[in-house]
């Protein structure tokens, strides 16, 4: 390599990472203002995950005295998921069945390791919600970039379909 | 030894000579300032070459990569990414060195963007690898796994990692083959084929870097910018290694006219073609070609052309010529080539034309069968009378191959030509320039 490619190339390169760097850092300032925010939520609906903690046990034994339960999915109710571990974090949702249909999915916990995970779940939650919703059963496609949440999340969702009876 | 193109050595030419530059004796093109213009484009090659690596890893600096850093796991885990950026970056790099471009081919030459290739070829095996092993690590010390059992656990339960682990496996088969003691001991075909295996290793680490790293999740901007690269790269393969080549064997459709021997085990082959002066300027740079008969289609043989194509006649129908030594079985093969023949052609490539040229003088030195492109290039290159000295090398008088159409070109362009035969390596001096006598001016 001539000098003269050599000493542009190292400039060139030092100024994309130090490019790159900055607009890295900033990235993480809102990112960390971000997992603050929905840390926040996962502490408040974490103090609400010991119950529905119980209440997907409840779920389940209501599931399992299957007798009046057909019925009872019918009437509707709230039923808890599984809760699934991942390497990213927890993750654990709650449907809402009304005349046996859902009408409603929430993520009680999502993948929270690092900053990057807590981006990917907001990111990937809605989406999953969403297509959940219009397909009314856990057969949906999972969510590029984010195939560890959205396999936990089917996952759950079908754990609490099964508790509904659906 | 005269060929059927002898005729036209001796009839003044009066076209230009190629590359759409002024003719005649006195203006000649500037040589120096072209050549700086092409070291230029090398030396911005090599920056954006080296800039793009940077680019990978600044990709994740920019997502807050280093923010994300809090574990040892976690630094791991960021340097297995790391190592997968810059290593898929300099696996697009090396397809790109080998797509053929004429931008790289023209500013480097295909030679040494090959040289490159090669060169980047372990470099990207062992960034690939230790990405692997990194991501395991890492991932595998967050959970509390060991690495096996991380890995045993990725291919099982991860979607596109079995197709990731897939692709190690073939990038690992292809630069093993590659290495040049492994490469000695099979047969080329062996080692072009499992080189094919390239182009599937890296469609199927292609998932996973999708699916599985957060970091080109889908909706973020990193996404966009490496489907964009990963694109652009496949569509330069595409274009410039299927379509122009079949654009070109469709556009000139050359057939073989007549195989002549030249020497014992030295034959040329003449082809007639199409549109053969936009080839024109191209003497001495070399085509790759597949002589469509049974048995020797599959075979790719990159040889030079050893006379400029002449087209003849207003619609470009036209000859050019290629001269071939009897170096294997593939190129005995060649000499009972039938007339009629079908020729498919990748080309032209490489840069011994006018355009390596880096000032007025030239010297032109040629061995053996080497002296055929030489030759090739002598017949049209700029030139005023006297610029040129050309040296021919051969065992025997015989082995000066098509020394009589050299002589002839030198004469009518001015040119110096020297030549030496015989077996007397020891009689030239270690150092300096052969004493005089050694080497025989030609009259």
């Amino acid at each position: 390599m001539r000098p003269r490619a050599a000493v542009s190339a190292a400039l060139a390169s030092a100024g994309i990472l130090l490019a790159g760097w900055q607009s890295g850092v900033h990235v993480a300032d809102t990112r960390s203002a971000v997992a603050a925010a929905s840390t926040g939520n996962s502490s408040g609906s974490s103090s609400g995950l010991g119950t529905s903690g119980s209440a997907g046990t409840t779920g389940s034994s209501g599931a399992a005295g299957t007798g009046a339960a057909g019925a009872a999915a019918k009437a509707g109710g709230t039923y808890d998921g599984d809760i699934v571990q991942t390497r990213f974090g927890i993750v654990q949702v709650r449907i809402t069945v009304k005349a046996g249909d859902i009408t409603d999915v929430t993520a009680l916990k999502l993948t929270d390791h690092e900053g990057r995970s807590v981006q990917i779940s907001n990111y990937a939650a809605p989406i999953l919600r969403s297509e959940v919703l219009q397909a009314q059963s856990a057969d949906v496609r999972t969510v590029g970039g984010a195939t560890v949440t959205s396999d936990a999340y089917l996952t759950s969702l079908q754990a609490a379909l099964d508790a509904a009876n659906l | 030894m005269n060929t059927q193109l002898s005729p036209r050595l001796g009839t003044e030419d009066p076209r230009t000579p190629d590359l759409g530059l002024p003719a005649g004796r006195d203006a000649l093109p500037g040589f120096a300032a072209r050549h700086r213009r092409r070291l230029l484009r090398a030396d911005a090659l090599t920056v954006a070459a080296w800039g793009s690596l940077a680019a990978s890893v600044a990709l994740w600096l920019a997502d807050g990569g280093t923010a994300g850093v809090s574990t040892v796991a976690s630094g791991v885990t960021a340097l297995g990414i790391v190592a997968g950026l810059a290593g898929m970056d300099l696996v697009l790099l090396m397809l790109l060195l080998a797509a053929r471009i004429p931008l790289i081919d023209g500013a480097v030459g295909h030679d040494r963007a090959l040289e490159f290739h090669r060169k980047l070829g372990k470099p990207s095996l062992y960034l690939l690898l230790a990405h692997g092993i990194l991501i395991a690590v890492g991932y595998g010390m967050a959970e509390g796994l060991d690495p096996v059992s991380e890995a045993v656990a990725l291919w099982a339960l991860v979607p596109d990692m079995w197709l990731a682990f897939v692709s190690l496996a073939l990038f690992i088969a292809v630069v093993v083959t590659s290495l040049v003691a492994v490469r000695r001991r099979f047969p080329y075909e062996f080692w072009y084929v499992v080189h094919l295996l390239t182009y599937a290793a890296v469609l199927t680490s292609l998932p996973h870097q999708f699916s599985v790293g957060g970091l080109f999740a889908e909706g973020t901007w990193q996404r966009w910018c490496w489907t964009a690269i990963c694109a652009a790269t496949g569509a330069a393969l595409l274009y410039y290694r299927v379509i122009q080549p079949a654009v070109a064997t469709f556009r000139h459709q050359l057939t073989v006219e007549r195989v002549t021997a030249e020497a014992r085990g030295v034959i040329s082959v003449e082809m007639s073609g199409l549109q053969l002066q936009s080839l024109e300027g191209s003497g001495g740079r070399f085509f790759i070609w597949r002589f469509l008969a049974p048995g020797l289609w599959w075979h790719p043989h990159p040889f030079s052309l050893s006379a400029e194509p002449m087209a003849l006649g207003n619609d470009g129908r036209g000859l050019l010529r290629i001269t071939v030594r009897d170096l294997g079985q593939g190129t005995a093969q060649l000499a009972a080539l039938r007339p009629g023949t079908k020729v498919a052609i990748e080309g032209p490539y490489g840069l011994f034309s006018s355009a390596a040229r880096s000032r007025d003088r030239i010297v032109m030195i040629g061995a053996g069968i080497g002296i055929t492109p030489l030759r090739a290039l002598l017949e049209r290159t700029p030139l005023a009378p006297g610029q040129a000295t050309v040296l021919l090398r051969g065992h025997s008088g015989q082995e000066l191959y098509l020394g009589d159409e050299v002589l002839e070109l030198c004469r009518r362009r001015g040119a110096t030509l020297f030549h030496l035969v015989g077996h007397g390596i020891q009689s030239l001096p270690t150092a300096g320039f052969p004493r005089p006598g050694t080497w025989r001016a030609t009259p």
